[in-house]
């Protein structure tokens, strides 16, 4: 495991640094290695170079790269592989399998049993309020009941209590008139006897009067 | 040569924490077998998360919900919600399929998204989403034909196979292909959408490491929970499709 690690490790560092200057003379000689792309401005292409020469040229890049490459970076590009079928594929799906039962048994049945048990509860309180609601109208219609009675006396008690009011107001208004009128009738009374009285002291009066005035203008003739 | 040594070495460093790596696996023998260590130890945590959450959150159920458990029934819900609408009155027996299909692809690209596998070093290939693997998706939506054909199957028996002369006989190779067609779309939307989720958050990582990948993360993340659905509501679909009546 240990070797495995380290011929990775390796290979990777090869591959990722860039390459030493040792090299450098071998890139100028050989134009068409494929790392020198990594300093183009240096290295100016032949001026014999055709175009019709570039396919030959990529093609000689490629046979280079491929036969360049570090065996072990080959090794590995060759394992690689995104389509790779192995007995992982059974086991997962063995895996998914076991995982189902067991959260079936952890979870969906427990959880799901409580739920719908909880909503059957729920539904059945639900009804049985639903069923109290005849009970709820008649004891509203009860108490409208009662309220009509009440306001019913009310109203009654009200007016008899208005009757009453005004009969004795009636009684106190006849009272009080009843008195008026014997003072009035008193005070006519007694001015009458004060007439009278005065009368009669006129009377007399008169008469004596009339006797002085008879004395006087009739002299003791 | 010793500050050489030590610049390289840090560049590996970098290099091996933004390196891209595809198709890189981890290899175990089982048997004269290979198997892709890398998938089987993520599913392994995805799995354990699942069940471990699922076995806290529902233990003790309360009759008022709170915190996990709420969010359990909520997610138990949606799966109801999700196989009823595919299937039908008698989703009933298919909850646990869907449903878990659903949460396992959903926790699976979701820690690919915010588990940091990559701290733990394999001697070779790395940690990432178990449907980052073709062989997790492929067994997924393989156990979605077989699912589909037992519904079919236990729902009407052989008359089950009418269906691919169902319109008219013309269409029998087109009706078989199909059986060939769902897993293989099924399987290769979900591997597409991850590996190229996860290799694009990875080079942009390598090409800015900070603040530019994190929108590309979320969306990473809003990917996979609506690849998760579509698988989760596309099995639901076919399992539907294959028990319902043909006139």
């Amino acid at each position: 495991m240990a070797n495995m690690i380290m011929a990775s490790t390796r290979a990777l560092i090869t591959s990722s640094i860039p390459p030493t200057p040792k090299l450098k003379p071998h890139h100028h000689n050989d134009n068409i290695h494929p790392q020198s792309n990594l300093s183009i401005p240096k290295i100016p292409l032949p001026k014999s170079l055709k175009p019709n020469q570039l396919p030959s040229l990529l093609a000689a890049a490629a046979t280079f790269t491929l036969a360049h490459a570090p065996p072990s970076l080959a090794e590995e590009a060759e394992k690689a592989s995104l389509f790779d079928f192995n007995l992982t594929l059974p086991i997962i799906a063995f895996e998914f399998l076991f995982l189902m039962f067991a959260l079936d048994k952890v979870y969906y049945t427990p959880l799901g049993k409580f739920m719908d048990e909880r909503d059957a509860a729920i539904r059945e309180k639900l009804s049985s309020v639903k069923d109290t609601s005849s009970e709820v109208k008649q004891l509203e219609d009860q108490a409208a009941a009662v309220m009509r009675a009440a306001r019913a006396e009310i109203s009654a008690a009200l007016n008899k209590m208005k009757k009453e009011t005004q009969a004795e107001v009636e009684e106190k208004i006849a009272e009080g008139r009843k008195k008026v009128e014997a003072e009035l009738a008193e005070a006519l009374g007694s001015l009458e006897k004060q007439k009278d009285e005065t009368i009669k002291a006129l009377d007399s009066q008169i008469a004596a009067l009339s006797e002085d005035i008879v004395k006087k203008v009739l002299p003791a003739s | 040569m010793n500050v050489l040594s030590c610049s390289i070495n840090t560049l590996k460093g970098l290099y091996d924490i933004s390196g891209v790596e595809v198709g890189q696996h981890f290899y175990w023998q089982i048997g004269g077998f290979q198997v892709h260590g890398q998938v089987l130890i993520t599913s392994w945590v995805v799995i354990a998360i699942l069940l471990g959450s699922a076995t806290i959150a529902v233990r003790n159920p309360q009759t008022i919900p709170t915190g996990g458990q709420n969010f359990f029934e909520y997610v138990l819900e949606f799966i109801r919600d999700v196989s009823k609408t595919q299937i039908g009155e008698e989703y009933g027996p298919w909850v646990p399929f869907i449903g878990t299909m659903f949460l396992f692809i959903f926790v699976s690209n979701w820690s690919g998204a915010l588990l940091p596998w990559k701290i733990i070093e394999l001697p070779h290939g790395e940690l990432a989403a178990p449907t980052n693997d073709i062989n997790t998706t492929v067994a997924l939506a393989l156990l979605t034909s077989v699912a589909y054909f037992y519904a079919g199957l236990t729902k009407k028996g052989l008359s089950y196979f009418g269906k691919y002369i169902q319109p008219t006989p013309i269409l029998l190779p087109i009706n078989i292909l199909e059986d060939f067609t769902k897993p293989l779309s099924l399987s290769f939307r979900l591997f597409g959408n991850i590996l190229a989720d996860e290799l694009v958050v990875v080079v942009l990582v390598s090409l800015v490491p900070l603040v530019v990948p994190i929108p590309v993360m979320f969306l990473g993340l809003f990917t996979s929970g609506i690849q998760a659905l579509i698988f989760a509501t596309l099995a639901a679909a076919y399992i539907g499709e294959s028990m319902e009546g043909h006139h």
